[in-house]
C-alpha cells in the first residue's frame, strides 16, 4: 500500500480546515485578548497582539456596578437574568419535549407523522416576522417586560425542535426493550424512566444544549420585550456596550468573553454525548 | 401451576384479521411449540398471551382465570424475545435483577435469586459485564436468566435461537430443553424450524394463515399428519406427494404408475394426493420406476433425487447403494406408510395410514 497520497490528502484537508478555523476564530480571539489590555495599549500604535501588561481591570469594572455614561450596567444582574431565563426554559423544553417526543415515538394517533413533520417546518419561519405580533400578545397578557414572559416565549419556540430531536432518538430505541420491561413488571411510566430515558440521555443532553445556547444568546425578542434595566439579559448588555464604548474596547472584550463562556463550557462538557453509542449491544450484533 | 387455555382467539390489525379463532389447551408444565411458516401469526398469538397485544375476540385463561384484561405485568408470564431485548445500560446482574427490583423484593433475596439463576445458566463469571460485551449465546442465556429469576407461571419464547449460528443453536436447544426438564415451567415456544419443534416439544401446534392446522405430539404429527400442509412441514426431507386416483383398489398416478393399495374409505375413482416420506421408500425389483437425477451421500445415509413421470421425489436410505445419475430404479413404499389426502381439501383421509 502506498500511503503517501492519503497522507498528502489528509494534510491538505487539515490545512484548509485550519485556515477556516483561524478566519472564524481570530476576531473572537482578538476580542478576548483585548479584554486584558489597558485603554492606552489599545489606542497605541503599532497595534500589539499579546497584552503587554495583562490586567483584569475591565472585568473588575464589569462586576462593580457603576453609572457609566448615564447607564446603570449591572452585569451580575444581567448574567443572573440570562441564566434564569435560559435554564428555566431549558428545563421546560426538555421536560415537555420528552413527554411529547415519547408520544410521537410510541403512541399511535391520527396525523402523528404529519404533526411531527410540521414541528420541523415550524422552525423555518423567520423569527423577525413574529416580533410585532409577539410584542402585542405579551403586552396583552402583561408579560412584556418580564423574564417569565421570555421563559415562556423561548420554551414555545424551542419545544418543536426539541420534541423532534427527542422523538427521533426514541424511535431508534427498540420497542422490545420496553415490552421486556413491561413483562418484567414495569408500568409504562417506569419503563420510560428506567429503560428509555437512560438510553435517550445523549438526545436529551443534545436537546438541552441546543436550547440553552439558543436561549442564552437570543437578542431580538429580548431587546423589544425587556424595557427596565433590572430585567435585561447579557445579550442586551453586550449590544449596549458596543454602542457605549467605541474607544474603551477592553470593556466590550471583557463582556463578550463573559457572555461566550457559558456556551463554551456547555459544548466542552456536552460534546461527548453527541457521539456516545449507548445502544450498542441492545439488539443482535 | 401454569395451565393455559385459549378460546376462539381472534386478532385484527385494522380491517385485516390475522388470527381467525385459535383454540388451544396447554397443561401445566407442558412444553408447547408453535410452528408454522413466516407470517402465520405465531408471534401475534404469543404476544397476545403475554398481554403485549390486545385481542379482538376470545378468552385467554391462566389456571382457569381469564386474564384478557390484565396488563402484561399482572400476568406472571415471562418472555424471551428473539433479539434478547437486554437493557444495554445495565450489566448482567442488573438485567436479571430488574423484575425483582420492580417487585421490591429484599436485597439479599434478589442477590440469591440472581446468583442461583447465574449458576444454572453458567453466567456467574459474567455478572458484571454489559450486554455489548457478550457473545450471542451469552446474551441468549442472560435473556433466559432474566425470565427464570422471576419464577413465572409461564415462559414464552419467540424464536429465541434464530440469531445464533447452526452449531450454537443445537447446543442452546439442548440447554433450553434441559432447563425445562429441571424447572418444569409451562413453556410456549415459537419457531419456524420444524427440527426445533420436533426435538423440543411435548406438544406441537402447527399454524397456517392464522388457523391451527393440527395439534399433537411430535410423533403423532409425523405419523398421522392431518393435512398435506402438516405432512409437508413436519419431517426432513419433506414428504413426497403425487396426485393419484383410486382405480380397481389401487392408487394410480396420471401416468399409470401404481403407488400402492388404495386405503379403505377411498371410493373408486376418487382423486387423492398420495404422500410418502423419503425414508419410507425402499428399492425393489418392481414398483414405481424413477430415474436418478442426483445422488447425495452424507455418510450415515444417502439421499437421492429421483424423477418420475408424475414429478420429482426424494428417497433416503441408510444402505450403501451403487446407482448413479441416469440409472432407473424401482421403488416400493413400506407397508402402511402410504398417506392419502383428499385432492380438493388436502385433508388426510383417515382410515389409518399409519396402519396401526
Ligand atoms: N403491527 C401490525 N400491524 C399490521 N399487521 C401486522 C402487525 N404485526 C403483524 N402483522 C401481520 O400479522 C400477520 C402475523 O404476523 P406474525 O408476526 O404473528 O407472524 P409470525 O408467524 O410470527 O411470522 P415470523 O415467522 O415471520 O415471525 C402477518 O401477516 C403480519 O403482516
Ligand atoms: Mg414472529
Amino acid at each position: 500500500m502506498n500511503e503517501t497520497p492519503r497522507t498528502l490528502y489528509w494534510l491538505a484537508l487539515s490545512l484548509v480546515g485550519l485556515v477556516i478555523a483561524i478566519y472564524i476564530l481570530f476576531p473572537i480571539f482578538w476580542l478576548f485578548l483585548a479584554s486584558f489590555k489597558t485603554q492606552a495599549e489599545l489606542a497605541a500604535l503599532p497595534i500589539s497582539f499579546w497584552p503587554e501588561a495583562p490586567t483584569l481591570d475591565a472585568y473588575k469594572a464589569l462586576f462593580s456596578p457603576t453609572h457609566q455614561k448615564g447607564q446603570l450596567l449591572d452585569w451580575p444582574r444581567l448574567i443572573g437574568n440570562s441564566f434564569f431565563i435560559a435554564i428555566s426554559s431549558t428545563i421546560l423544553v426538555v421536560f415537555f419535549g420528552t413527554l411529547a417526543g415519547y408520544a410521537f415515538a410510541r403512541l399511535h394517533f391520527p396525523g402523528r407523522d404529519l404533526i411531527l413533520g410540521g414541528l420541523l417546518i415550524s422552525r423555518m419561519f423567520q423569527g423577525a416576522a413574529l416580533l410585532l405580533p409577539t410584542y402585542r400578545l405579551m403586552s396583552m397578557i402583561g408579560l412584556q417586560d418580564s423574564p417569565i414572559g421570555l421563559v415562556l416565549l423561548y420554551s414555545a419556540f424551542g419545544l418543536p425542535f426539541a420534541t423532534w430531536i427527542i422523538a427521533s432518538s426514541l424511535r431508534e430505541i427498540p420497542r422490545e426493550l420496553e415490552e421486556s420491561a413491561m413483562m418484567d413488571g414495569a408500568s409504562r411510566l417506569q419503563s420510560m424512566a428506567l429503560v428509555v430515558l437512560p438510553l435517550a440521555t445523549p438526545a436529551l443532553i443534545t436537546a438541552a444544549m441546543w436550547h440553552f445556547v439558543g436561549a442564552w444568546s437570543e437578542f431580538a425578542f429580548a431587546s423589544i420585550l425587556l424595557e427596565s434595566n433590572e430585567n435585561k439579559t447579557v445579550t442586551i448588555g453586550l449590544a449596549s456596550f458596543v454602542e457605549l464604548f467605541t474607544l474603551e474596547f477592553q470593556f466590550v472584550g471583557a463582556a463578550a468573553t463573559i457572555v461566550a463562556l457559558p456556551i463554551m463550557l456547555v459544548f466542552f462538557f456536552g460534546q461527548r454525548y453527541f457521539t456516545r453509542g449507548l445502544l450498542a449491544g441492545a439488539v443482535k450484533g | 401451576m401454569g395451565s393455559v387455555a385459549l378460546r376462539n382467539i381472534r386478532k385484527s390489525y385494522g380491517a385485516v384479521e390475522v388470527l381467525h379463532g385459535i383454540d388451544l389447551d396447554i397443561a401445566d408444565g407442558e412444553f408447547t411449540v408453535l410452528v408454522g411458516p413466516s407470517g402465520c401469526g405465531k408471534s401475534t398469538l404469543l404476544r397476545s398471551i403475554a398481554g403485549l397485544e390486545t385481542i379482538s375476540n376470545g378468552e385467554i385463561a391462566l389456571d382457569g382465570a381469564v386474564i384478557n384484561k390484565l396488563q402484561p405485568k399482572e400476568r406472571n408470564i415471562a418472555m424471551v424475545f428473539q433479539n434478547y431485548a437486554l437493557y444495554p445500560h445495565m450489566n448482567v446482574a442488573k438485567n436479571m435483577a430488574f423484575s425483582l427490583r420492580l417487585a421490591k423484593q429484599p436485597k439479599d433475596e434478589i442477590d440469591r435469586k440472581v446468583r442461583d439463576a447465574a449458576e444454572i445458566l453458567d453466567l456467574a463469571p459474567l455478572l458484571d459485564r454489559y450486554p455489548r460485551q457478550l457473545s450471542g449465546g451469552q446474551r441468549q442465556r442472560v435473556a433466559m436468566g432474566r425470565a427464570i429469576v422471576r419464577d413465572p407461571e409461564v415462559f414464552l419464547f419467540d424464536e429465541p435461537l434464530s440469531n445464533l449460528d447452526a452449531k450454537l443453536r443445537v447446543q442452546m436447544r439442548a440447554e433450553i430443553k434441559e432447563l425445562h426438564q429441571r424447572l418444569k415451567t409451562t413453556t410456549i415456544y415459537v419457531t419456524h424450524d420444524q427440527i426445533e419443534a420436533m426435538t423440543m416439544a411435548d406438544k406441537i401446534v402447527v399454524m397456517r394463515g392464522g388457523h391451527v392446522e393440527q395439534i399433537g405430539s411430535p410423533l403423532e404429527l409425523y405419523d398421522r399428519p392431518a393435512s398435506v400442509f402438516v405432512a409437508g412441514f413436519i419431517g426432513s426431507p419433506a414428504m413426497n406427494f403425487l396426485p393419484a386416483a383410486a382405480t380397481g383398489g389401487t392408487l394410480v398416478t396420471k401416468s399409470s404408475v401404481s403407488v400402492g393399495k388404495a386405503p379403505a374409505g377411498v371410493d373408486e375413482g376418487r382423486s387423492v394426493i398420495a404422500g410418502f416420506r423419503p425414508e419410507d421408500l425402499r428399492l425393489a425389483d418392481s414398483g414405481m420406476p424413477a430415474k436418478v437425477v442426483v445422488v447425495e451421500p452424507t455418510g450415515a445415509e444417502t439421499q437421492l433425487m429421483l424423477r418420475m413421470a408424475d414429478g420429482d421425489i426424494v428417497f433416503t436410505t441408510r444402505d450403501r447403494i451403487s446407482v448413479g445419475p441416469g440409472d432407473t430404479v424401482h421403488l416400493q413404499i413400506e407397508p402402511g406408510k402410504l398417506h392419502c389426502f383428499d385432492a380438493e381439501t388436502e385433508a388426510a383421509i383417515r382410515q389409518d395410514a399409519a396402519g396401526q
